[in-house]
């Protein structure tokens, strides 16, 4: 195997698919990513088992070959050669090592055989379908918040997504909650996904496909069974298992009669409070409380163990009887960080039930705010 | 088989094996049976781990002629006058121990009553009992028991090696010796004498901490606090080993009620409780607690050998020992182990003599360059006036001699920026500043943290927890403490509760685990341990952040306002790990060292 490739283009798909290795891993192969040379160009492959990504990018194939190389090692030193500049990979057959020159710098990587690498079986994807990267986007970005990371409730440590039927259109949703809050979001189903299973698609994959998503305007391939989804992009697929378990019944928690409406400036709240939080840094409940009268949100929150507290209000449209609710300030600046729009709306009922916050100006997402006893 | 009553001797044969498992449980009845005869004296005497002989001689009231055949009979006793199984203030009272032993061993009684002018005798071999007989002997009674078993070769068979038996002898000898400070006991081993105690003086407190120290030895009895304490009849005394005072098994965790040694799992749990936060989690304390109980209050009739015993009212009993316990833990406030100390004077005569005098500081000790680099900050600036470690405050405070009513004296200096060297009237004590400030720290956090009104997350999606149905109704019981506590549980059908919110400091938490460990704990020790030592882990990890760290350089202002504020403040004798915060090597210590004692 020989090639030569310019520094910026391996830096990137490197870039792209290291993230995947895992830092620390009992089975050695699992550190390397697999490089193919052929006339399409150089293949970077990684794995976790779970995850698997690869990358396919131009170089001038010198020679076609196979071989595997520890990722993160790669990674550091494309990474510090200097910009502009080309690399040459060499891996003479039955020297298990990978040569590496950049002008004068020159590398020796220990190989592993690349009958070893593991790959995945993807087995018949069913159902196959396009996304624009923006919705992709929104649909990971709006949620994405509020998944678990409780690992003994495996299956709220993803993305729960899936297809409904509401009001007689079809939609494609993202749901995540971590028992405290919930976030939903939605986008108009795409061709091909009627009929599609409800699928959780881990943490982990999610945050590997963030940068994919941003850098790209094409739309996304994605294919899927029960078990398994794959994600094409233009030079990049990503396959991944799916969270075996089954997402709560996330309906029900949503509330339906909450029957006061607070609309009010949604950076504006934010600042606010961010400002009454600064009494709690070393609180590790840091409740903020709200209470609404009319035309008015007063905020106030007190540290538990030195007695600091701090008090501020807004401004905010409300006309129903007044209301006391404690919310967790993290929990309330996560949700108001989503908000596109100006204004954010809170729907409530009373201090000890859920809240929904929407925004005012876009109906696509929906979150639920679980209050705190204060 | 038609149904038949037993023949008495295989009925006591039977009862044999629930009283007298092991030579150690002849021993135990035979010495409770003197100290309720009011003896003042106890001699016993084993041979072959108690397997060939066991001989209990007392002086204490004695037997009749014609008391002795009715004593080896079963269900006979003296010590319960009024018939009344409630107001039991004897040590026995089923008048089983000696039909038992006789039915199994070769029995020989022999007593002489105070004032009589004669001494009877009665012997029974595997529960024939033979006549009375006149014999010789001072007032009081002897009992000796002979091939202990022979009557039940199988349960000869389960016997341990001798020496395992005298380890058992001695612990139930030593067990009730520290029970009973006022009489004097004395064991033999084949003619060896392995234990003797005297009997103490009519200060019941003395003599108590007397026994202690001369079973224990004196290192506990001066690395322990002494526990008083006083609730609704009952009174609890004894004493409580320092926390840096502690042991990697719970092995040394004696309860006395009523003067009974007892194994409750109480007594367990309320040590565990009260140590909580002073003690690493691996470790265990040592305690010898003496609880007095009005005899109605507690139900000795529920074990054979009367090893447990169970209180009318648990839950003060628990509370009591663990008030008590912490009480006095925060009396005792800054002290710390001698023992810490004595090992740290140790590390330092290991290398007195010149050759390794540079590595006198034992292991670990910087090699010079080393040192003079670490110390680097108190290096003088050139053309700055050397100075200790301080700020302008220290110039006149450092010739002060440190007044004798300040315990930890006054800061001198700081080495290592670690470590502050402090000087006290009778010697000198090392503080470790993030440990000591730790502590600090968390007991303020605590203080704030049980005031404050505890803030719950209600769930969005409340959580089932499925276990056995006792446990549920356990925790389901407990419901409103634990909503104290900030956990809402409710009942959710049989086998199974239905959590609404969590404390809020918990912040995303593992509920199920959280909840199982509750109902295990209640289970255990009837107390919600779990969610305490969580909550109180999290107030441990914040204090472990919000203290000054290791490597921060301190004024003396600062060092001196860090110890008066140790002096004040309850457990700063070590951190919230349960390592030493301080030691203190004193003054006489140091001179030995040196030579000049």
């Amino acid at each position: 195997m020989k090639l030569t490739i310019e520094r910026s283009i391996l830096l990137k798909a490197l870039g792209h698919v290291q993230g995947v290795v895992e830092k620390r891993t009992t089975i050695p192969i699992l550190a390397n990513i697999r490089l193919d040379v052929g006339s399409h160009g150089l293949r970077l492959q990684a794995t976790d088992i779970d995850l698997e990504i690869a990358e396919t990018v131009p170089c001038d194939p010198i020679e076609p070959g196979s071989t595997t190389a520890p990722a993160h090692t790669l990674y550091d030193i494309v990474r510090r050669l200097p910009e502009g500049s080309d690399v040459h990979l060499e891996y003479p057959s039955k020297e298990e090592r990978l040569i590496l020159r950049s002008g004068r710098s020159r590398f020796v990587l220990q190989c592993l055989p690349v009958e070893d690498f593991p790959v995945m079986s993807v087995g018949d994807l069913a159902f196959s379908f396009q996304l624009r990267s923006a919705d992709l986007r929104n649909l990971m970005e709006r949620t994405r918040f509020a998944m678990s990371t409780e690992e003994t409730r495996y299956y709220l440590n993803g993305l729960y997504l899936h297809a409904v039927r509401e009001q007689n259109v079809e939609i494609l949703r993202t749901v995540a909650t971590d028992g405290h809050r919930l976030a939903r979001m939605e986008v108009p189903l795409p061709e091909g996904a009627a009929g599609m299973p409800g699928i959780i698609v881990p943490r982990k994959t999610i945050e590997e496909m963030r940068p994919l998503v941003e850098e790209t305007t094409n739309g996304i391939t994605l294919s899927l069974s029960e078990t398994k989804i794959r994600f094409a992009f233009d030079e990049t697929v990503l396959v991944s298992k799916l969270i075996d378990g089954t997402f709560p019944d996330y309906e029900r928690v949503i509330p339906q009669g909450n029957d006061k409406v607070m609309e009010v400036n949604a950076k504006m709240l934010a600042d606010a409070v961010n400002r009454v939080s600064a009494v709690m840094t070393t609180d590790k409940a840091r409740a903020v409380k709200l209470d609404l009268t009319k035309g008015n949100l007063a905020l106030s929150a007190s540290n538990t163990t030195t007695a600091d507290n701090a008090e501020d209000a807004l401004e905010a449209s409300y006309d129903s009887t007044p209301l006391s609710i404690g919310f967790n300030s993290r929990y309330l600046l996560d949700v108001l960080g989503q908000m596109t729009g100006e204004t954010v709306r809170f729907i409530l009922l009373d201090p000890s039930s859920p809240t929904v916050v929407r925004d005012a100006a876009d109906g696509s997402a929906l979150y639920v705010l679980m209050p705190m006893r204060v | 088989m038609s149904i038949r009553l037993l023949p008495p001797t295989l009925i006591n044969r039977i009862a044999a094996g629930e009283v007298v498992e092991r030579p150690a449980a002849v021993v135990k009845e035979l010495v409770e049976n003197a100290l309720d005869a009011g003896a003042g004296r106890i001699e016993v005497g084993i041979a072959d781990g108690g397997r060939a002989a066991i001989t209990v001689v007392d002086d204490g009231g004695g037997m009749t002629a014609e008391e002795l055949p009715l004593a080896v009979e079963r269900h006979a006793t003296s010590k319960l006058p009024d018939d009344d199984l409630v107001h039991i203030t004897h040590l026995g009272f089923r008048g089983e121990a000696l039909p038992a032993i006789g039915a199994v061993a070769r029995l020989a009684l022999t007593s002489r009553c105070h004032g009589a002018d004669s001494a009877w005798s009665l012997a029974v071999t595997a529960g024939a009992q033979g006549n009375v007989a006149p014999t010789a002997h001072p007032p009081g009674t002897r009992v000796e028991v002979r091939d202990l078993f022979f009557a039940t070769p199988a349960r000869l068979k389960f016997l341990k090696a001798p020496r395992t038996e005298a380890g058992h002898i001695r612990d139930v000898i030593e067990r009730l010796a520290l029970a009973h400070a006022g009489v004097g006991f004395a064991l033999t081993d084949e003619g060896r004498s392995v234990l003797r105690v005297q009997a103490g003086g009519p200060d019941l407190e003395q003599s108590r901490q007397g026994r202690l120290a001369a079973l224990w030895g004196h290192t506990f009895v001066d690395n322990a606090v002494s526990i008083k304490a006083e609730h609704d009849g009952m009174t609890l005394g004894g004493l409580a080993g320092l926390p840096t005072f502690s042991k990697a098994a719970a092995t040394a965790q004696y309860l006395f009620v009523n003067n009974r040694p007892v194994r409750d799992r109480l007594l367990g749990a309320a040590v565990r409780v009260a140590y909580q936060d002073v003690l690493a989690g691996d470790r265990h304390p040592v305690v010898c607690l003496f609880l007095t109980v009005a005899p109605e209050q507690v139900d000795v009739n529920v074990h054979p050998a009367k090893a447990e015993v169970r209180f009318r009212d648990a839950g003060a009993v628990r509370s009591l020992l663990i008030s008590a316990i912490r009480h006095a833990l925060a009396e005792a406030g800054h002290r710390t182990s001698s023992t810490v100390s004595l090992a740290a004077l140790g590390r330092f005569q290991g290398g007195s003599t010149a050759a390794t005098g540079s590595r006198s500081m034992g292991d670990g000790a910087p090699v010079p360059s080393l040192l003079r680099e670490s110390l680097g900050v108190q290096a003088p600036l050139e053309g700055v006036p050397v100075r200790a470690a301080g700020g302008s405050t220290a110039e006149n405070e450092e010739n002060i001699a440190p007044p004798p009513d300040l315990p930890l004296g006054m800061a001198r200096a700081q080495i290592h920026n670690t470590y502050i060297v402090a000087e006290t009237a009778d010697g000198l004590i090392l503080i470790d500043q993030h440990a000591a400030h730790e502590r600090l720290v968390l007991e303020r956090l605590q203080t704030a943290f049980e005031t404050a009104t505890v803030q719950r997350q209600i769930l969005l999606i409340p959580e089932v927890v499925e276990m056995d149905e006792p446990a549920a109704e356990r925790l389901i019981a407990r419901a409103e403490d634990l909503s104290a506590w900030g956990l809402v549980v409710e009942a959710f059908g049989p086998g199974a509760v239905v959590v609404r919110a969590v404390p809020a400091v918990l912040g995303e938490t593992d509920v199920q685990g959280l909840v199982r460990d509750l109902a295990d704990d209640l289970a255990a020790w009837e107390t919600a341990l779990s969610l305490k030592e969580r909550l109180q882990h999290i107030c441990a990890t914040m204090a472990c952040h919000g203290s000054v760290r290791a490597g921060r350089r301190l004024t003396v202002a600062e060092m001196n306002a860090l110890l008066r504020q140790m002096e004040t403040t309850p457990r700063t004798g070590q951190c919230s790990h349960g390592r030493p915060t301080h030691i203190v090597l004193k003054l006489h210590d140091i001179e030995k060292l040196f030579g000049r004692r």
